[in-house]
């Protein structure tokens, strides 16, 4: 059913934190976000002209990187991109067939590939990108919060997390419970002033990104160390530098 | 936006179909189809074709046609859904209305027959506009102009095709081509009002507010996450041809607007009214489907933001 739930009270939002402070943008979550979703529940993730010279495919998770300049100071900012399994998600009301739909127990945002027509209009609704067309199985596809790991008893329960947080070497991924405010996610959201993406478009998002921070240590500018002279002359004079050092 | 053939077909012909369709039941509901039944007649089996074509032509714009059933389910929340239901639901009206007409054509379950199968073809152009006007992320597309353009596009050209089997089958006459040359001028100025606005309109979001930046950073892409074009650019971040948008205004407005509208005036004057007629549908269609191609091909979608590209 593609009305939204009513969401009761007490009902779990899960979904995920991510820390644009520490992430440093090696891809290594979209990776292992492919790996697990194309060998687990969700069936192949297909790839298209694999080995061929427009290499392309379905990916629930993208990560770019940006040039971020204000008048304090400029950096680089790695941005990890993927469903955000909004609760006002116009992807899931657009759906003529039912296929997309929002669980009321939890708030993630999924696709039954079993009866979604492919007609590609959920993708037109978000504004993040996050849902990318199967063309092999003339389905939409997306992240599904790896549904198949988080509930997983079979699995140690350290390990049902979602593929992208089990594998981030920076730990600039989190998973939790946005609607419990004593959950480490909420805490951390609370503490960093998480944010958003996109607030004016009203998609009312549950992963929560954490803007990067300011340096806590004032650093004075460095001046690059000076090369060192190079010829005869030159290794005569550092020898002698050397002798009067002694 | 990627203009998909499968669309523009779908939106044009159902826009052709369910205008002509108007035109028809609102002839009989004022004045009852008396004289002309064989116009009634023709004309609403040319639209059901014509509406045919077109929702067949959605159809293969589907990954899983065999599903495409399913999509009467979700009328409550989904205008796409609606189309489907409101465009499945025109059909028996439509078909009652033609019986009614064929048995007793001015009588007043007919007239109402009339009414109801003219507002049933628009509640369905109605629901095809709104699948666009609805889309929150898409700002060409989601403003006060899409849903009226539609309907005036579709009487529009409803209008010359009823001018047109007028003049087949009842003769030439003054007051459909007026009718047809005042709906083109709508239509005309219509287009010309919806560019000016989505021309002057500000971008919804900017970079910085998409990866969750402060306001009036000034943020530029440095690595894309694949080097090649994905689903979303293909599909959202549509920029092929965007040049040589300018020339295709110009004929969409003189070869889908203009000339139908002089050639609809000529009719009027009962000036080789056959011909003129003939060449205004032409015009329309060809016009019409410049002009679709045009509304998906300048719309831009803020997911495109994310690489970089203006929206």
């Amino acid at each position: 059913m593609t009305m939204l739930p009513e969401r009761a009270p007490g009902a779990r939002k899960m979904g995920l934190v991510i820390d644009l402070d520490t992430c440093v943008g090696c891809h290594a979550c979209a990776v292992n976000c492919k790996e697990w979703n194309t060998g687990g529940e969700a069936g192949i993730l297909p790839d298209y002209d694999k080995y061929g010279a427009n290499p392309d495919g379905v990916w629930f998770n993208r990560i770019h990187s940006y040039e971020a300049e204000s008048p304090e100071r400029s950096r680089t900012v790695n941005f990890p991109r993927s469903c955000l399994h909004c609760e006002n998600p116009q992807c899931v009301t657009v759906c003529p067939t039912g296929a997309s739909f929002k669980r009321a127990e939890d708030g993630i945002v999924l696709i039954n590939t079993d009866i979604c027509i492919g007609c590609k209009l959920c993708s037109w609704a978000c504004p993040y990108g996050a849902r990318e067309f199967d063309e092999d199985a003339g389905v939409m596809r997306k992240c599904t919060l790896c549904i198949d790991r988080i509930y997983d008893q079979a699995l140690p329960e350290a390990e049902r997390e979602p593929a992208c947080v089990a594998t981030c070497p920076a730990k600039a991924r989190h998973f939790g419970d946005l609607a419990d405010p004593d959950s480490a996610v909420s805490k951390l959201v609370e503490a960093r002033g998480g944010v958003d993406l996109l607030e004016e478009l009203g998609y009312r998002p549950t992963n929560k990104y954490l803007p990067p921070r300011q340096a806590q240590i004032p650093t004075a500018p460095q001046e690059a160390p000076a090369r060192p002279a190079q010829g005869v002359g030159a290794a005569l004079l550092r020898l002698l530098d050397k002798a009067l050092s002694r | 936006m990627r203009p998909a053939a499968s669309i523009l077909l779908l939106t044009t012909l159902t826009g052709f179909a369910y205008g002509l369709l108007a035109w028809l039941g609102l002839d009989v509901a004022v004045g009852g189809a008396g004289a002309a039944r064989s116009l009634i007649l023709i004309g609403v089996a040319v639209a059901l074709v014509l509406a045919s074509a077109g929702l067949a032509a959605s159809a293969l714009h589907l990954g899983r046609r065999e599903r495409a059933w399913r999509a009467f389910s979700q009328w409550r929340s989904s205008w796409l859904s609606r189309e489907g239901v409101a465009a499945v639901l025109t059909y028996p009206v439509t078909l009652a209305f033609a019986a009614a007409v064929y048995r007793s054509p001015d009588a007043p379950l007919t007239r109402f027959l009339g009414a109801a199968a003219a507002l049933a073809g628009l509640a369905t152009v109605y629901c095809t506009a709104m699948i666009y006007g609805s889309l929150k992320p898409i700002r060409q597309w989601h403003n006060p102009h899409t849903a009226p353009d539609y309907l005036i596009f579709a009487l529009f050209s409803g209008g010359t095709l009823f001018v047109l089997l007028h003049t087949l089958t009842v003769g030439a006459g003054a007051l459909p081509a007026v009718f047809a040359a005042l709906a083109a001028a709508a239509a005309l100025l219509a287009k010309i009002a919806y560019w000016r606005y989505i021309d002057h309109q500000p971008p919804l979001a900017t970079l910085a507010s998409a990866i969750g930046l402060a306001h009036g950073t000034e943020v530029k892409p440095l690595d894309a996450p694949h080097f090649t074009e994905n689903f979303v650019l293909r599909e959202m971040g549509y920029q092929i041809a965007r040049r040589h948008g300018e020339k295709l205004r110009r004929i969409a407005l003189g070869l889908g607007f203009l000339l139908p509208l002089l050639l609809s005036l000529l009719a009027a004057a009962g000036r080789v009214p056959l011909a003129s007629s003939v060449l205004a549908v032409a015009c329309a269609a060809l016009g019409l489907l410049t002009e679709r191609w045009l509304f998906f091909a300048q719309a831009t979608h803020v997911s495109a933001l994310y690489y970089g590209r203006s929206i």
